[in-house]
């Protein structure tokens, strides 16, 4: 499977949040690499397992979060990271997923 | 000793003094280690207190050792404890302050940033009691008219007097949202979650190897049930962050818990997260939801990432002291006792009755759905000075001896005995719309189901003096076309249940306690007009 650079899941996940990240004057180029979506609001907690849930249907993958600290879940640059590592170890879980089992 | 909310506590102080009692910012505190923090902040509130006060001492702490210990020592000191939350608005956490009539008040370090604006309006002198603080001169210099009390002015655990605490006075006063906006404080007794606690311990054989989940954040009442619960028995009470909370698997792996409790929201969150894989949770021995409806998906996913733990929905307004009825999850039996994809809510704890009633109180027919009211020994003393509103929430319905809350909740009443009681929906989210009675619950349902919808709500929009005109309902998920969403919803419901609008959302906006704030879905649509 293609692996999904830390980048392009960037690109999505701040395209996606425009509209909440405008609201608090802030521009996805703006966006820092430690900021924290939620508990800067610009996301809540059904928000960010949403935006999850669109990450996975965009690059038609199902993400475990077994292994990423759940302090960093909320924050960008650690969030997009661990996306694309998951994505190139074939890790992928494919349970359930929108491709059904791999 | 009187059997009072922390009796328990003390019980296991001496039983197991050396034993893990809680869990939280990366520190351990046995039960000694605790009592004796409790004792001195006790102490200190009873040498320092003002002389008048009403029995209430509000705790201003969050998911910290203080929080903890602030509780017991509003207890000790024979007051009832009221939580407030640093993650609230500071304005309501100061209307909760002003409305408790509390003057004394223990703050943490993280909460204490706050403390100006809610000193703001204290007419009254406030002793406020900082253990986290080693210098209080700054404060005392700006608020002159206050007592702060920092860490190295607490007074020895050993001068705290015990007081004697009648069971019918106030544990804890909890402030709930109110639908109308102004919080409503419920005063729960002694007695009240003394008995939910007993059926709790010995409903779930508590032992002191039990280690309990902390979910929930002190101002939502099911957190007494992860505190008094375990300390009745010496279990241990784990605190996650609060961040933890949207991905808690390792939470539950490395703290080794043995009893979960939390909103079915957790679950939801977790099956997403690919979190509730088969036997990922294999020390678990009780799985318990209680805050809203468990969606039965939910309920058989956690079954099974937790095979050795046994599933359970229970449910409660906090007037009724945490929760009163419960329903145990069977993997084979309870799918088809499921209605909307909600698991049954069951039946009364022990000593708790039900009526289910039409609006003129009169009971309904086994089959029917009515309003769900409850009596017994968990019916809590009412609303703190709020006689009227005590009045129309607590009733005696014609043709009965005893006071019943009404939960404003409507349910199916069980044909046999035997069967479970079975939540359809809030007696405020159903609309008549054009004359036609409408459950919004069931929109929503058919709504979920619809391939790329993740959640629903719908509202009855726009609103007329007989009820509504119409339903507008809001959905998140994933290539969601409105269009098409509507012409199948259209094939199941009948016309004027069809929303006349759907919005797609990328997240609802969430009230204090986490759940879909209904009333900022119907702002943004005045907002439109």
């Amino acid at each position: 499977m293609r692996r999904i650079t830390a980048d392009e899941i960037r690109k999505f996940i701040l395209s996606r949040l425009q509209g909440q990240l405008e609201a608090k004057g802030l521009s996805p180029s703006s966006v820092p690499d430690d900021f924290d979506l939620l508990t800067e609001g610009v996301v809540n907690s059904m928000g960010m397992v949403e935006l999850v849930v669109a990450v996975e249907q965009q690059f038609a993958t199902r993400l475990d979060f077994e292994e990423l600290d759940p302090e960093n879940l909320t924050i960008v640059g650690p969030l997009c990271k661990y996306i694309e590592e998951r994505s190139g170890t074939g890790n992928l879980a494919g349970h359930e997923g929108m491709l059904g089992r791999l | 000793m009187l059997r009072t909310l922390h009796s328990g506590f003390l019980r296991s102080t001496e039983l197991f003094p050396g034993r893990p009692a809680i869990e939280v910012e990366g520190s351990i505190l046995t039960y000694q280690q605790l009592f004796t923090r409790s004792a001195s902040i006790a102490a200190t509130l009873q040498r320092r207190a003002p002389v008048a006060e009403p029995p209430l001492t509000a705790i201003f702490a969050y998911r910290s050792v203080t929080a903890f210990a602030g509780v017991l020592a509003a207890l000790f000191r024979g007051h009832g404890y009221v939580p407030l939350n640093r993650t609230f608005p500071s304005d309501r956490t100061r209307t909760m302050l002003l409305r408790s009539g509390c003057t004394s008040m223990v703050v943490d370090q993280d909460s204490a940033h706050q403390l100006d604006e809610i000193l703001q309006s204290m007419d009254q002198p406030m002793l406020v009691v900082m253990p986290d603080e080693v210098d209080v001169v700054e404060l005392s210099y700006r608020w002159p008219g206050h007592t702060f009390v920092g860490c190295t002015d607490l007074e020895s655990p050993g001068t705290w007097q015990s007081v004697s605490v009648q069971p019918n006075s106030i544990a804890y006063l909890l402030f709930t949202s109110g639908s109308t906006g102004m919080p409503k404080g419920v005063m729960v007794s002694h007695s009240n979650v003394t008995h939910f606690v007993d059926v709790m311990v010995e409903r779930y054989e508590i032992n002191e190897n039990d280690r309990f989940s902390q979910n929930f954040d002190m101002t939502f009442d099911l957190s007494a049930f992860d505190m008094f619960v375990a300390w009745e028995r010496g279990a241990c009470v784990c605190c996650p962050k609060a961040k933890n909370l949207i991905s808690p698997g390792r939470f539950i792996q490395n703290s080794a818990l043995t009893v979960w409790f939390s909103v079915p929201s957790a679950g939801v969150f977790m099956k997403r997260l690919g979190l509730l894989e088969a036997n990922r949770y294999p020390n678990l021995r009780w799985s318990l939801f209680c805050g809203e409806a468990l969606p039965s998906d939910i309920a058989q996913n956690w079954a099974a990432a937790a095979p050795n733990s046994i599933v359970e929905n229970l449910y409660g307004p906090t007037e009724l002291t945490i929760a009163c009825t419960l329903y145990r999850w069977d993997q084979e039996k309870s799918p088809a006792e499921c209605y909307l994809g909600m698991v049954p809510i069951g039946m009364p704890y022990p000593g708790m009755n039900t009526l289910i009633v039409r609006d003129d109180l009169t009971e309904v027919a086994p089959g029917e759905v009515g309003e769900l009211l409850l009596t017994g020994p968990q019916l809590s003393l009412g609303y703190w000075q709020d006689a009227e509103r005590t009045a129309a929430a607590f009733v005696i319905p014609d043709r009965h001896k005893e006071t019943y809350y009404r939960t404003g909740d409507r349910v199916r009443r069980p044909l046999g005995e035997k069967d479970p009681i079975v939540y359809v929906g809030r007696a405020d989210h159903q609309v008549k719309v054009l004359g036609h009675r409408l459950e919004l619950s069931e929109i929503e349902a058919v709504l979920k189901q619809q391939p790329g919808v993740d959640s629903a709500v719908a509202v009855g929009w726009p609103v007329t003096t007989s009820g509504a005109n119409g339903v507008v309902a809001f959905v998140t998920g994933t290539k969601v076309k409105e269009g098409a969403l509507r012409d199948s919803v259209a094939a199941t419901l009948p016309a004027y249940a069809v929303p006349r609008e759907i919005k797609v959302l990328t997240q609802f906006p969430l009230n204090m306690n986490g759940k879909v704030d209904r009333r900022a879905l119907c702002s943004m649509l005045e907002a439109e007009l």
